[in-house]
């Protein structure tokens, strides 16, 4: 008997949660990549670049976390173990540079649950959505990320 | 006139991106990622937690392998220059793996308004040193014009 997971909370939104980006967080998320473009990493190079400052690489949004919404929450929301669950699709969407001292909010929710059979067995999809505001509530980024769950 | 990395009178539909070949997979980057993402799954830590879990052994956050494809882009058309980039995690990347990420231009889209960007949009994969596809995805880049 394959595993039942808790659909019910397909639509629910989770408590919107302020994060400020530290410069860094920044930097050790770049080299974490072993992306060392100095538009991340060098203060100097990076004052008298575009932008003025440094600015976040295009996946940094995923550091965006509280313990309100994490995935911590989602697991007992479905019912389901960390060791079930894999990454399957990931997206960004950038509309404006994420950059040091700024505060954003971030507000999730749950797109989409929904169930197929894969080649490994019986799997569940979770789609989450995150949108990520400034503090002129303009829209800086949009995170969309389904989260696999082998049944 | 704006100063870019590449101009979009460089980029042509057609055309392959450089690829980027990263540094074998080791532990210790793992152990990195998770402290610099956030994500402490003990599953990309812990050989027996992830034998448990029925995955034979660790193996690497989706999401580096996503940082990767995303630096194969700002790699060769500029960093702050990517409007989106979305991935399919297709296999698992495992200790060891040389990750190459790779991509073409399918797309080029002129500005909407007379002055903005030119829109680029690519087809990207990563693959294993043993050429499976571990990342298949699409992103869309901004490239302002020599004007």
């Amino acid at each position: 008997m394959s595993l039942q997971i808790d659909t019910s909370i397909k639509g629910k939104e989770y408590p919107p949660y302020a994060v400020t980006v530290e410069r860094g967080k920044i930097k050790e998320f770049a080299r974490a990549i072993g992306d060392l473009s100095p538009f991340y990493l060098d203060d100097a190079v990076a004052k008298a670049g575009p932008w003025g400052d440094i600015i976040a690489p295009p996946t940094f949004p995923v550091t965006f976390r509280d313990e309100g919404a994490d995935t911590g929450v989602l697991l007992r929301d479905l019912g389901v173990d960390i060791g079930r669950i894999l990454h399957g699709e990931q997206e960004f969407e950038h509309f404006k540079p994420i950059r040091p001292g700024q505060t954003y909010l971030c507000r999730g929710r749950i797109a989409d649950i929904y169930e197929k059979s894969g080649k490994s067995g019986p799997m569940a999809f979770v789609v989450r959505e995150t949108t990520v505001t400034d503090a002129d509530n303009e829209i800086v980024a949009l995170m969309r990320g389904t989260t696999v769950v082998r049944l | 006139m704006q100063y870019a990395k590449v101009y979009a009178e460089d980029v042509q539909v057609g055309a392959e991106m450089p690829p980027l070949v990263k540094p074998p997979i080791q532990q210790i980057q793992l152990t990195r990622y998770a402290g610099a993402s956030g994500d402490f799954n003990p599953i990309h830590q812990d050989a027996a937690f992830a034998k448990a879990a029925g995955m034979g052994d660790v193996f690497a956050h989706g999401m580096l392998s996503m940082g990767f494809v995303a630096q194969s882009v700002t790699d060769w058309l500029g960093v702050g220059t990517v409007r989106k980039v979305g991935v399919r995690f297709a296999a698992l990347v495992r200790l060891g793996d040389v990750i190459t990420c790779r991509g073409t231009v399918v797309a080029k889209r002129p500005p909407k308004d007379g002055d903005g960007p030119v829109l680029v949009d690519l087809e990207l994969w990563a693959e294993n040193q043993k050429g499976e596809k571990v990342v298949t995805g699409k992103a869309t880049a901004a490239l302002v014009s020599r004007g």
